[in-house]
């Protein structure tokens, strides 16, 4: 395997040249952001060089216990980011539970075959393979779950007249909520098939770009890819529709009356 | 005295702790005519869509000719008791296509010759049929949504305001309409604030006030 190291003093060129430049932009610009730059900056080199570390540490281990550890914060920190800022929802607090089943079930649902069938690891807790290909694909959850709660209770906000008049002309509402579901999930969708579609025309995806140029034959790096992309259509139809379904319980009332208010 | 079709006794909605409607007793029998008048935010519009079962009762009964609603699967209640709001929407598609829109929700059919009759019985002409729901005028939609709703065979049509927003020409043909809908042996109860409607109506007279209704002699 051959790679070209990068030394640390090279990274503080970056660095430095990173912030200047976007620093004379901001200035210039009069955007005031500089401070945020900085900010971001130093901020997401620390939390990538932590991971890192622990990263290290955890391949280290020699038991699942810690791996199960990192699987479950990347499942909390993905339900709670997909519940939060969800405008017109019950409120993160109350939608997170039911983030947290619709992320675990697309999730669970695509990377249980791949790492039983597809990419075996040994010891099947091997944190190298389990640990990168689960944050890809809980990820990719995240935004889609997200994406559907958005534009779920946006549409009940907005459609409310429309909703009730299915209601009323006895629909269930599971068919009053057709459309508002059909093109939520269909929103959520689009961009995983249409990197689908792109693949490797428009850009190399991430995950082969960095086995490339870290070494792997491109052969190789292509399979890890697509059985990638494939899990990823996955996700976004498991995690949408379940997403979707419990958008729809928290909606209505027992009595299939368009909640007005959140208990 | 008639049938009864739908009752209510000590009906009372909250929203959160806001008291909109109080201990309401109210009852519609085969064939008549309720009319509920009241000022602004004294919970008429809130009265009929609880009647219509579209707002969760926070106290109190509702029945459809005895049934109380907690023993009906709610389609099966909506579809007996149509609730018209004051502004109905129309759903994407032909005028067809919306006369149809209740009956396919349990899977029946609605072939040409009903749907021309349900355009005949609110007095449009069948080429209406085609044409796009969401472009006709808001007299033309008010007639679309009493067919649609017609179209589901219901036992009681709940009107909210459904001359509020018609010029003068429409608003009386919408009012012979409901009257006609009533004389075809249908329950019907109609919101309104406009008191020569109200007179035109005829019927059982009540007045909401402050969430409290009160039967007029």
């Amino acid at each position: 395997m051959s790679y070209l190291d990068i030394e640390p003093w090279r990274l503080l060129i970056v660095f430095a040249l990173v912030l200047a430049s976007s620093w004379a932009v901001s200035w210039r610009a009069g955007l005031d952001l500089g401070r945020d730059l900085l900010v971001g900056l130093l901020r997401g080199a620390a939390q990538l060089f932590a991971v890192g570390y622990l990263l290290i540490v955890i391949f280290a281990q020699e038991g699942p216990g810690w791996v199960l550890v990192v699987l479950s914060v990347m499942l909390s920190v993905a339900a709670w980011t997909a519940a939060r800022r969800v405008e017109h929802g019950p409120g993160a607090r109350r939608l997170a539970p039911f983030a947290l089943i619709a992320v675990a079930a697309g999730s669970g649902l695509a990377l249980v075959p791949v790492f039983a069938i597809v990419v075996t690891p040994t010891p099947w807790f091997d944190g190298r393979h389990v640990i990168p290909i689960s944050g890809i694909v809980v990820a990719n959850a995240m935004n889609v779950v997200a994406q559907v709660n958005e534009r779920i209770f946006a549409s009940a906000h907005a459609e409310r007249a429309e909703i009730e008049q299915w209601l009323a002309l006895g629909a269930s509402p599971k068919q009053a909520l057709a459309g508002p579901s059909r093109r939520a999930l269909r929103a959520a969708l689009i961009p995983t098939i249409n990197s689908l579609l792109t693949l490797g025309l428009v850009s190399l995806p991430g995950m082969m770009t960095g086995q490339i140029v870290s070494g792997v034959a491109p052969e190789l790096a292509v399979r890890y890819q697509l059985v990638i992309m494939y899990q990823l259509v996955i996700v976004a139809a498991v995690s949408g529709s379940v997403a979707a379904a419990l958008a729809r319980r928290m909606l209505f009332t027992p009595g299939h009356q368009l909640r007005r208010h959140w208990p | 005295m008639s049938v009864t079709v739908l009752e209510a006794r000590g009906l009372s909605v909250s929203f959160a702790s806001n008291v909109v409607l109080s201990d309401v007793d109210f009852r519609l029998g085969d064939g008549e005519i309720a009319v509920i008048e009241g000022p602004s935010g004294a919970g008429k519009s809130t009265l009929l869509r609880a009647l219509a079962s579209l707002e969760p009762i926070t106290n109190g009964s509702l029945q459809l000719a005895g049934t109380p609603l907690d023993d009906l699967p709610p389609a099966v209640f909506r579809a007996a008791v149509a609730y018209i709001p004051q502004q109905p929407v129309m759903f994407d598609g032909s005028v067809a296509d919306n006369l149809r829109a209740g009956p396919e929700l349990r899977g029946e059919t609605v072939d040409e010759a009903r749907v021309g009759e349900l355009l005949r019985l609110v007095g449009l002409a069948p080429d209406f049929a085609g044409r796009s729901a969401r472009d006709l005028s808001g007299g033309e939609k008010q007639r679309v949504a009493i067919a649609r709703a017609l179209a589901n065979d219901p036992r009681v049509v709940l009107f909210d305001e459904p001359t509020s927003a018609l010029d003068p020409g429409s608003a009386d043909a919408v009012l012979a309409l409901i009257r006609a809908t009533a004389g075809r042996g249908r329950a019907v109860a109609v919101v309104t604030h406009a008191r020569e409607h109200a007179d035109a109506l005829g019927g059982q007279r009540y007045r909401c006030e402050a969430g409290k209704l009160s039967r007029l002699a």
